[in-house]
Order: structure tokens, then C-alpha cells, then sequence
């Protein structure tokens, strides 16, 4: 994976004994009747890059002006390295934040914008201009220091309000979708560009984002939010791969969603058995269900395989007849309609450049996934 | 900027005749562009075009005792046209001192009101701003409430309050802060809060319609950046209204500079604004080609805020 990862090798989360340095107790905002965040509770680590991902509305800004001190929380506490926030002015807070509006000054230059908060500091004029400098080349808007705001393009802005967020190298950066009027490319690179500030600033990061392919290449852990709350937080590894939820599964990557009954509850494995499907799915480890129970399997397109023949030894697999082929470049995803009815997304990578023996439109295939490949949901 | 425009703002700020007449006269050679908006166009030239070159034509003209009292500027004799324009209306200003020193005294009065009604007005405006949305109407209306009642009416009723036994005199003598009543009619203090008490409504009015627009996400960033309230208020809320500052500024001064009513009833007899000079060489010595000239060099005394006035309005415009 990304580079994001490297740095968290020591996964302090996973230690007890390590003291977080944003602590979020409780957290509930309401405005009026309307509960924005919901008890949130979490626990960042210095150093991290923190993704809080989740639809729009979902109260990801709400959480984020609390932290900066915009918003009072209904209840709950705030601790950034050990001191309660609460009563701290936003302006006393060791904390910056880039807005997603941006907030860029409409009277000042780009280079006054960034130069703002610094200014605030009281530091030596020169300090401020050299450090102004950096930040300019390091977002590439070093022609632009001359000009407003609205004379710069919705990308180019953006940039300028995170070098202004940046150049104050606070410990706890708080981004507010920082990326997402970049195109992909100067997003890639300025994804790089964050975890590299991280790493050489140690500035701790939480990142706002309702991009799941952002979070992923940028963060130390994501927070899946809904309605307010966290329903899941983990390494993007263990999001991805072991999502807690059908909601976590859906949101993150694509899936395919199997529903059904346990027929069989071994030693070992369960057995569902799913009337979607049109066959029986083999869970191997480390859950046990009643018979009878509902229950519901997802699995990753890409850990399905697909096949003209029979996939011999496999336990889970069906038949069914390709639909549809969407050509990506790197992969291709075919839907396939299985027998029941229900379609699967099956994708595979292509290995070489011409396959004459090419899957092709109303092939009848087999689909099928290993034991482990699949995980079970709480639906 | 096109005449449409131009036009367009004067009609919409309903300012005193001085404005649009001094507007107008930039673009007098741009007149036949204005057809497609031949209504207002047709509204400003009978109104104030008109009467402006009326009063422009009687400031170089003779002074008599005739009716009216004063001599034509040109005449038909036998086959000739003779013109007689008396520049000496103009040269007379500049002999008497006493125009000179009206003229810096209304300028005085005018801008020390200003500066008192932009002290009083934008906290005023920004609280109205600040204030939840729906109670900014209520006070908005509380703010244009004393319209409903007549200007004369107002400045006299400030005379109950500020006489020797009026109700602030009546009211500090019965607390005892004071023995004797204080003389505050008939004084310059009198006309500065005529002045400002009257003119302070189109101060908080441009000012609110442009702190009701402020991002508060620019305050919100100047906070997360560092800085105390007073700061952001002084580098960002301030910059980002000056617009609003000038225009409500010049809403203010401009009519405060030729204001009669309020000096003639408020004011002592050492109080000289040019807009009783005015009235006195009009209806006291009857001499209609000074008090002509008089209003004319007004006019272009106020050409410079007229000018600043319409820029702000652009900017304004050009902002939402
Ligand atoms: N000041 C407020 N008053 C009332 N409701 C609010 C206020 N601010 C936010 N909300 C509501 O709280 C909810 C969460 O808003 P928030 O801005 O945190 O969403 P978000 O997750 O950042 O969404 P997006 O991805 O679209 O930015 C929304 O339903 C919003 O309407
Ligand atoms: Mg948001």
C-alpha cells in the first residue's frame, strides 16, 4: 500500500499503554431537535492521519468545528495532548483547520493569505516571508503569491487555503475535504505531499473526506461515520477487508451481498444457505450462529473468480451467464447473472495484453470464492 | 460603466438632487445612449437637469430689483444677441470671507457627523447583522420607523428635549447632577445631534446589507489562524465593509453638508452652514445670482463623495 502506512507500523492504537493525543469522550451535537454527531468517541494517535469518511451530512464538518472550537458540544469532551478543550477560544487552540468552503480572505493577496497566520504569531518578518516561500512551491502556486482569490481557479484555491492551514505546522491539522477539487492527478500528488508533511512535521492530521479511495491512500485509520455516528474505525486493511457492517462493506469498494439463513453451525464453519445465491456459502472461522438465524456474506469483486470450466474443489460457486463486460485497462468487471437472478460483479485483472480465449458477452461461466474470501455482515 | 447602469443607481439610492444632477453632468454628451431608459432619463432631465441649469443660468446673471430679481443673460437687440454672463457673482464668493469660512464650516459640521453616525452606526449594523434572522426585520424596521413621521417634526421635537427647560435639562436638574440648566439649543452640539440623530438610518442601512453578507467563515478562519477577536475584526471585518463604511458615509455627508432646516432650528446664530447662507441670500436680501452661485460651488464642492459614493456602490454590486 501507500506510504500513509509506513509510519504507523508501531500502531500505537493497538497499544494500551500509549496515550492518545486527541481524545474525543462522548461527543453529542445537537442543533435543536436534530442530532448532527451522535456519541462519538475516539481516540487519535500522534502522528496519525486520521480519515473521518462518510456520506454527505453525515456530520463529518460538525465534528471537525467542534474539535476547532466553532461549535459547542451538547455533552462530551474534548482533549487535545491532555488538556481539555473546553472554554478555549478557537483562536487559543493549538489546532488549525482548512475549511471546505475554503475561507480565503477575498482582500488579501495569496501570499497575504498564507502569510495571515503567521502574522498572529508575532514572528520576524523574514521567517514569514521564507516560510511563506516554502509553502508557495511546495502547493505550486509560487506565480500566483500576486494574486486574489477570485482570481484563481476552485483547484488553485484550495491549495492556497491548505498551504495557509499547513504553514502554521500546527500539532493537529484538521483538513475539511482538502482534495476534492483536484484533479487526479495533482490529487495523487498532493496526497503524497500530505504524508510527507506528516512525516517530516509529525503534525497529527484528521482528514474529512467522503472519498473512500482518498482515505485509503492517505490514512493511518479511517472512521466510517453515519447519521452522526462512528460505526467503525480500523486500518483501511481492516476496513476493507473485515468491514463490521453491510453499511462499512457497501460505502467502502464495491460488493456483493448474499443474504441467508444458517443451515449448518460446525465446529468450524457455518454453513448459509442462500436463496439469492441459488446455493450454499462455506464460512470457515471465527463466527457461530443458531440455525435458522439471518445472516449476510459480502465479498470483494475481485476475490471471485470466474471460469467456462468447473471450479473443481471450490465449496462456493454457482453458474450463470455473463451479462455484461466493462473494460477498465488494468482489470476488467464482468456482471454475471446467475441462475436465481441475482447478478455478481466479478472483477480480474488482465494479466496479458490479448487473451484470444477471452471471456466474452452470454458466456455461461462458473463463479465461485475461496473459504476465507468472504465475510460475514451483520445485516 | 454605461449610462444604463449609472442611471439605474442614481434612481435606486433616492438621493438628494446634488447626486444625480452631479452624476448626470459627467455624461451630459452621453445622453442619446440612455433612449432605451428614456423614462428615468426623461425623470432626472426634468428634475434635476433642468432645475440645475435654471440655477446655473441665475448664478451668472445681474442682480435687480425686478421680478424676478435679476437681469436676463441675454437679450435681442435689433439684430444683435448680446450675452452678459457676470462672473462677478463667483468672484464675490471668493472677496467675503464669510462664504469661504460657511463653506469649511459645513464641511466640518458635515464630517464630524459623519464620524459620530459611523461610531454610533456600525455597532448598530452589525449587531442588526448578527442578530437571528428572523428578528433583523423587527429591528430594521425599528431603524427606518422615525421616517413615518415628518423630518420638521423630528428636529423640533429635539428642541423639547434640548432647551433650557427641556426634558434633559429638567431631567439632570431633578437627579442633581447639575444646578443651573445646560445651554445646548442654539449650539453647535444642537446641530451635530440633529444632524447625526437624522442622518443615521442611511448609515446603518448600507453598512447592515453589507455585514449581512459577510462570510462568517472569514471570521471563523481568522480565529482558527490566531487571531483575538479584535484583530480579525480590525484585519478582516473591517477591509471586507469598506465598501459599506463609504457608501453609508456619503449617504451622510452629502446631505449634511447643505442641510438648512437642521442649522436654522437647532443651531445658534455663530452656527454658519452654507445651507443658510443660502436661504438668507435667497429670501432675506432677495439676491438670487449669489444664492445661485452659492448652490452651484456646492455642488461641485460635493463632486468628490458623489464620486466615491458611486465606486463604493460599484464594488457593492459588483460583490453580490
Ligand atoms: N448550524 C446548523 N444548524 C442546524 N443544522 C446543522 C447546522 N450545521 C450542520 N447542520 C446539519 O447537521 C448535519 C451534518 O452536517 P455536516 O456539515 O457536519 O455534514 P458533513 O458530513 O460535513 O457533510 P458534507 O460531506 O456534505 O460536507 C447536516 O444534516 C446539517 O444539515
Ligand atoms: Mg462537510
Amino acid at each position: 500500500m501507500s506510504e500513509g502506512q509506513l509510519t504507523t507500523d508501531a500502531k500505537p492504537w493497538a497499544d494500551p499503554n500509549a496515550t492518545p493525543f486527541l481524545q474525543i469522550k462522548n461527543i453529542t451535537k445537537k442543533f435543536g431537535a436534530f442530532v448532527a454527531v451522535e456519541n462519538v468517541s475516539l481516540d487519535i494517535y500522534k502522528g496519525e492521519i486520521f480519515c473521518l469518511l462518510g456520506g454527505s451530512g453525515c456530520g463529518k464538518s460538525t465534528l471537525l468545528r467542534m474539535l476547532a472550537g466553532f461549535e459547542t458540544p451538547t455533552s462530551g469532551q474534548i482533549i487535545v495532548d491532555g488538556q481539555d478543550q473546553a472554554g478555549i477560544p478557537p483562536y487559543a487552540r493549538p489546532t488549525n483547520m482548512m475549511f471546505q468552503s475554503y475561507a480565503l480572505f477575498p482582500h488579501m493577496t495569496v501570499e497575504k493569505n498564507i502569510a495571515y497566520g503567521l502574522k498572529r504569531d508575532g514572528l520576524p518578518k523574514n521567517e514569514i516571508a521564507t516560510r511563506v516561500t516554502e509553502m508557495l512551491s511546495l502547493v505550486q502556486m509560487d506565480q500566483f503569491a500576486a494574486r486574489k482569490p477570485h482570481q484563481l481557479s476552485g483547484g488553485q484555491r484550495q491549495r492556497v487555503a491548505l498551504a495557509r492551514a499547513l504553514v502554521k505546522k500546527p500539532k493537529l491539522l484538521m483538513l475539511d475535504e482538502p482534495l476534492g477539487a483536484l484533479d487526479k492527478k495533482l490529487r495523487e500528488e498532493t496526497q503524497f505531499e500530505l504524508i510527507k508533511i506528516q512525516e517530516s512535521l509529525g503534525v497529527t492530521f484528521v482528514v474529512v473526506t467522503h472519498d473512500q479511495e482518498e482515505a485509503m491512500t492517505l490514512s493511518s485509520r479511517i472512521g466510517v461515520m453515519t447519521a452522526g455516528e462512528i460505526i467503525q474505525t480500523g486500518t483501511p486493511h481492516e476496513i476493507y477487508e473485515y468491514p463490521q457492517s453491510r453499511f462499512v462493506a457497501d460505502f467502502i469498494g464495491s460488493v456483493n451481498m448474499f443474504e441467508g439463513r444458517v443451515i449448518e453451525d460446525g465446529k468450524d464453519h457455518v454453513v448459509i444457505s442462500s436463496k439469492e445465491l441459488g446455493g450454499d456459502i462455506y464460512v470457515p472461522h471465527g463466527i457461530s450462529g443458531v440455525e435458522g438465524q439471518k445472516m449476510a456474506v459480502a465479498v470483494r469483486p475481485e476475490k471471485v473468480r470466474i471460469s467456462r470450466t468447473d471450479l473443481g474443489e471450490m465449496r462456493n460457486k454457482v453458474s450463470g451467464t455473463i451479462d455484461e463486460i466493462a473494460y477498465m485497462g488494468n482489470s476488467s468487471v464482468f456482471q454475471v447473472r446467475l441462475d436465481s437472478g441475482k447478478r455478481v460483479r466479478v472483477s480480474q485483472s488482465n494479466l496479458t495484453r490479448d487473451d484470444d480465449d477471452a471471456l466474452r458477452w452470454d458466456d455461461k461461466v462458473w463463479v465461485g470464492w475461496a473459504d476465507d474470501a468472504g465475510v460475514v455482515v451483520a445485516s | 460603466m454605461s449610462m444604463f447602469a449609472h442611471t439605474e443607481t442614481n434612481a435606486r439610492s433616492r438621493l438628494p438632487g446634488g447626486k444625480a444632477l452631479g452624476g448626470l453632468l459627467q455624461r451630459l454628451g452621453l445622453g442619446g445612449r440612455g433612449l432605451v431608459i428614456a423614462i428615468p432619463t426623461l425623470w432626472l432631465l426634468l428634475f434635476f437637469l433642468i432645475p440645475f441649469l435654471v440655477v446655473a443660468k441665475i448664478s451668472l446673471s445681474e442682480a435687480a430689483i425686478a421680478r424676478p430679481p435679476y437681469l436676463p443673460i441675454w437679450e435681442w437687440d435689433d439684430g444683435l444677441l448680446n450675452i452678459n454672463l457676470n462672473f462677478g457673482n463667483y468672484l464675490f464668493l471668493l472677496e467675503d470671507p464669510l462664504y469661504l469660512s460657511a463653506y469649511l464650516e459645513s464641511i466640518k459640521i458635515a464630517g464630524i457627523s459623519t464620524l459620530i453616525a459611523l461610531l454610533i452606526g456600525y455597532p448598530m449594523a452589525y449587531l442588526i447583522a448578527r442578530s437571528p434572522e428572523n428578528q433583523r426585520n423587527i429591528l430594521l424596521m425599528l431603524v427606518v420607523l422615525p421616517f413615518w413621521t415628518s423630518f420638521l417634526l423630528r428636529v423640533y421635537a429635539w428642541i423639547g428635549f434640548l432647551k433650557a427647560n427641556g426634558i434633559i435639562n429638567n431631567f439632570l436638574l431633578w437627579t442633581g447632577i447639575i444646578d443651573e440648566p445646560l445651554i445646548m439649543l442654539q449650539t453647535d452640539f444642537a446641530v451635530y445631534v440633529g444632524i447625526v440623530y437624522s442622518y443615521l438610518p442611511f448609515m446603518i442601512l448600507p453598512l447592515y446589507a453589507n455585514l449581512v453578507k459577510l462570510d462568517q467563515s472569514y471570521i471563523e478562519a481568522s480565529a482558527d489562524l490566531g487571531a483575538r477577536p479584535v484583530t480579525t475584526f480590525l484585519t478582516v471585518t473591517l477591509p471586507l465593509s469598506a465598501s459599506g463604511i463609504i457608501a453609508g458615509c456619503m449617504l451622510v455627508f452629502i446631505p449634511a453638508v447643505g442641510e438648512f432646516v437642521i442649522p436654522a432650528l437647532l443651531g445658534g446664530p455663530d452656527t454658519l452652514m452654507i445651507g443658510r447662507v443660502l436661504w438668507d441670500e435667497f429670501f432675506s436680501n432677495r439676491d438670487w445670482p449669489i444664492a445661485s452661485a452659492v448652490a452651484i460651488v456646492m455642488l461641485f464642492v460635493l463632486v468628490i463623495p458623489i464620486m466615491m459614493l458611486r465606486k463604493a456602490q460599484a464594488v457593492e454590486e459588483g460583490a453580490s
